[in-house]
């Protein structure tokens, strides 16, 4: 049985501990935002938080991740509660087919988490393991640099500050 | 708020139908047409295919076009939004089923691609939600007890005197109202959304991992599918020990369908494993022995010999190339290459008592309805499919084996299932670009306008291709013999009679040319073909805008300059060239930039792009391109810019790293390692000019490709000198 946290929750799969996790958050826990686009670790369709850090998970067996807190887009925000950087994808219309997006907001939300003020190289080197077909690329920095510098960000930054320190 | 998403919720509450599930159950004329595929909904109005409104005040669209990306939605969302005077965000749309009253007008079947959408259904859709609009105040008029002319609508409601009343409301009377026909839809003067920037209506959706595509799907009992097949096009199996695979845990099922051999399980992870495990042996088939090199010594063989047929011409080429004052003689190669969206093939299929529902982003629902019926037996009237998002289109996914696949797995294992093709699975066994060896032979006369244009192209066809795949989905009935037969006739059509139009469109429509001629040389090995984004176009404007920068400059003219000269017969591509060229002249580029130009109509829409790039250690860096268009009305003129810039983007991957390689008949290539795509770090800043225009809209999900090879090349001749000829670009040492 292999246990780690899913979007602030613990949950336990006996899943064989072969199955890439992607898998398992899809088929097993049916969340479906996370995509499968290569199965090699290429294109960031996949790509969830492991503590904190991008990582793709077509290529990441659940093993590995026993232990540790896994969020995925669902995890982010929602329809209902934007993360301020959808809210950006969103003001600036960013998605055409959508299919790359979920792993495009994860990694540009962990890359603003430990960056708040990226330069378009930053931006560049942290997003260009994430594959965009339909060429969304310039929209796509848009919205990460206007996230950087919304309110709303740097107020969330604040309270999870506080609350490092309260802790 | 995604009201999307609220609105479905509603509706869905109000049919009483849980779990999403479509029932259906509505015939327009009652007569034995087809029923519609549109939801059962107690007391709503359905004036027409497209419109669907609940006492709730739930409007629903039943879009009939397939989203995959190009903003198909929230164009046709914006011209039914417009006429019915609802906000296009206040809509909740679906995608439709099959069904006949959903066929692209422009192709005649239920089809989306060719940038045809917008062109297609922009007065027919906005004449129908006129029609439906003017019913309703109709309808209003009777229940308020009040003059029509007293009412005006407003987002979705009646306002009559102070008060607002929702369409709902009155849609017991509409229903009983004569629906007209040709209800006055507003002037341009007075449109509210559409020309505006408007963000699309599926960017919530696609923002939270919330919009769905066919991968998504689930449904109870559901088991996975992974399918081996042969390596070789259109080998078919030979032998595969099949307990291999039967063994390994999860596994319930291992069945050879037409395309290899299938491993089912409980779980996706299951069936992958289990499938590697099997060693299937293959029929040889003439492919085996031809390689890229086969490939190209056959185009060169058919090139410089006598066969082909011409498609066109007008003048005397001959003449006019001999009495050229300058004349020049090049050949061009575009490869084979592949679509690679970034959802590969998938489908889920459930198939009982009789019944079949198929679940599927596809860009032709009602041949996927035909190819179920046909493999699984049953009529299409008990054959439900559902289309979704799309996760990238591209003309790929207008080709369902996928289907077929699906079909005969469920049949075999009598099972619900899903079926993933891998990524090694969508660029090794689908179907493709077409490679192309193009000459051309041009002259320009003593004042430098192009004179004699010859050029001929050597490749496959796609439409018999095409033929093969969509026919036994669109006529489920029709037998594989009668089928096999039709597609043998055009096949031979093509090669020896006429000119299949999607291998040469491009090389000569664009300039005068007095003294024109085009020609084709089919020359086929197995390969399977399809229509790419842009299709001809993608390769043909390679070879005439880098032909045309060479003339240019024999002609000693700028490159602009010389195509003005040359476009006094097509106005709306001289405009577009004229705009451009303006940008072009106050362009600065620092030192060690190079600009480079190319101009080409297709699918009704004129384009000229200038690209900007840098040279470095023999790599191109291409750093901006601006690009001028001219697409008639721009519906959403951002959804515009994007679209340019997307098929820019594309065209870029295509032009710089684009190339699949044949081995013993075999594609080498397989994942993103060694079929390298565009990333953010080599994506240009794009500028898009939307040339100002109340004529009516054409396309813009392909235009914006065709001139980017060429802009790049040109780019390059004048970083370098050397004029590159070949895709992909790569510069010698």
């Amino acid at each position: 049985m292999i246990e780690f946290t899913l979007n602030g929750k613990t949950v336990q799969t006996d899943e064989d501990p072969n199955t890439p996790l992607l898998w398992v958050v899809r088929d097993t826990f049916k969340l479906k935002g996370a995509k499968f686009g290569c199965g090699a670790g290429l294109c960031g369709a996949c790509t969830m938080h492991i503590d904190g850090v991008a990582s793709r998970t077509c290529i990441m067996p659940v093993a590995a991740v026993a232990g540790k807190s896994i969020t995925t887009i669902e995890g982010l925000g929602s329809p209902e509660n934007l993360h301020p950087v959808q809210a950006a994808w969103v003001e600036h219309s960013v998605p055409q087919c959508g299919y790359c997006q979920s792993g495009q907001i994860m990694s540009a939300a962990a890359l603003l988490a430990s960056n708040p003020n990226p330069t378009e190289a930053d931006v560049d080197a942290a997003m260009s393991g994430n594959i965009c077909r339909c060429g969304c690329y310039p929209q796509i920095k848009a919205a990460v640099m206007s996230a950087a510098g919304s309110l709303a960000y740097n107020a969330m930054k604040d309270d999870a500050r506080d609350a490092e320190v309260q802790a | 708020m995604n009201s999307m998403n609220m609105s479905r919720r509603r509706f869905l509450q109000a049919s009483g139908i849980v779990g999403g599930g479509l029932v259906i159950g509505f015939s327009l004329t009652g007569c034995s047409t087809p029923k519609l595929p549109v939801e059962n909904v107690a007391g709503s109005f359905l004036p027409n295919a497209f419109i669907q409104i609940t006492p709730d005040n739930v409007i629903r669209f039943y879009c009939p076009r397939d989203e995959m990306g190009q903003g198909v939605t929230t164009g046709l969302g914006t011209l039914v939004g417009e006429e019915l005077d609802v906000d296009p965000r206040h809509l909740d749309i679906a995608f439709a089923g099959p069904h006949e009253a959903y066929n692209n007008p422009d192709i005649g079947m239920q089809i989306t691609g060719g940038s045809t959408s917008i062109h297609a259904h922009y007065t027919p859709l906005r004449q129908a939600a006129a029609n439906t609009r003017r019913v309703l105040l109709d309808a209003a008029a009777r229940d308020l007890g009040v003059a029509r002319s007293s009412l005006t609508t407003e987002d979705g409601h009646i306002v009559s005197g102070g008060e607002r009343h929702p369409y709902g409301k009155f849609v017991a009377t509409a229903a009983k109202l004569e629906v007209p026909e040709d209800a006055p839809m507003k002037k341009a003067t007075e449109f509210r959304y559409i020309g505006k920037d408007r963000g699309r209506l599926d960017a919530v959706a696609k923002s939270t991992g919330t919009a769905v595509y066919g991968i998504d799907i689930d449904v109870p009992g559901m088991h996975y599918a992974v399918v081996r097949r042969s390596p070789v096009a259109g080998a078919r199996l030979k032998s595969v020990d099949k307990s291999a695979a039967a063994s390994m845990p999860g596994v319930t099922d291992v069945v050879e369908i037409s395309s290899g051999v299938a491993v089912v399980a409980e779980k996706y992870w299951q069936a992958k494993t289990a499938a590697a495990r099997l060693e299937p042996r293959w029929e040889e088939v003439p492919l085996d022995k031809v390689d890229t090199a086969t490939v190209k010594k056959d185009y060169r063989a058919a090139m410089t010999g006598d066969e082909g047929l011409t498609k066109d011409e007008r003048g005397d080429i001959e003449a006019a190339l001999s009495s050229a004052s300058e004349s020049i003689d090049n050949e061009y190669w575009a490869p084979y290459l592949a679509h690679a969206p970034m959802e590969p093939m998938s489908a889920v299929i459930n198939i009982k008592d009789g019944q079949a529902e198929l679940w599927a982003g596809t860009q032709g629902p009602a041949a996927a309805q035909g190819l179920v019926s046909r493999f699984a037996d049953i009529a299409p009237e008990n054959v439900k499919v559902h289309n979704t998002y799309l996760g990238g289109g591209f003309g790929r996914r207008a080709t369902l084996t996928h289907v077929i696949e699906i079909t005969q797995i469920a049949k075999a294992t009598n099972k619900p299932i899903h079926l993933l093709w891998s990524r090694e699975d969508d660029i090794r066994n689908g179907v493709y670009r077409p490679a192309s060896l193009m000459r051309i032979k041009a002259g320009i006369d003593d004042k430098g306008v192009v004179s004699a244009w010859q050029a001929k192209r050597v490749g496959g066809n796609i439409t018999p291709e095409t033929l093969k795949n969509m026919m036994p989905g669109l006529f489920p009935g029709l037998g594989n013999g009668t089928i096999n037969f039709m597609v043998g006739i055009s096949n031979d059509l093509y090669k020896g009679w006429i000119v299949d139009g999607s291998s040469v469109e491009g090389l000569g429509e664009d300039y005068d040319f007095p003294n024109m001629q085009v020609n084709h040389a089919t020359v086929e090995h197995g390969v399977p073909l399809t229509f790419w984004r842009s299709v001809g176009h993608s390769f043909t404007a390679f070879a005439k805008e880098s032909m045309m920068d060479e003339l240019a400059e024999k002609a000693g003219q700028d490159p602009i300059a010389f195509r003005l000269a040359n476009t006094k017969d097509n106005p709306k591509l001289n405009n577009v060239i004229r705009v451009a060229g303006e940008h072009m002249k106050k362009m600065t580029p620092r030192p060690g930039r190079f600009l480079g130009f190319a101009a080409h109509s297709s699918f009704k829409t004129s384009v000229a792009e200038i690209a900007e790039i840098s040279v470095d250690n023999g790599q191109i860096n291409v750093h901006k391109v601006t690009c001028v268009v001219d697409c008639g009305l721009a519906i959403n003129p951002d959804i515009v810019k994007t679209q340019m810039s997307s098929a820019i983007m594309f065209g870029l991957t295509a032009a710089l790293y684009g190339e699949l390689d044949l081995e013993n008949g075999a594609i080498k290539q397989g994942n993103f390692n060694d079929y390298p795509m565009l990333r953010m770090n080599a994506a240009p800043q794009v500028d898009v000019v939307i040339i100002d225009s109340k004529e009516h809209p054409t396309g813009v999900g392909e235009p914006g490709l065709p001139p980017i090879a060429p802009a790049v090349a040109n780019a390059v001749y004048a970083a370098t000198g050397q004029r590159l000829r070949s895709l992909p670009l790569k510069l010698e040492a």
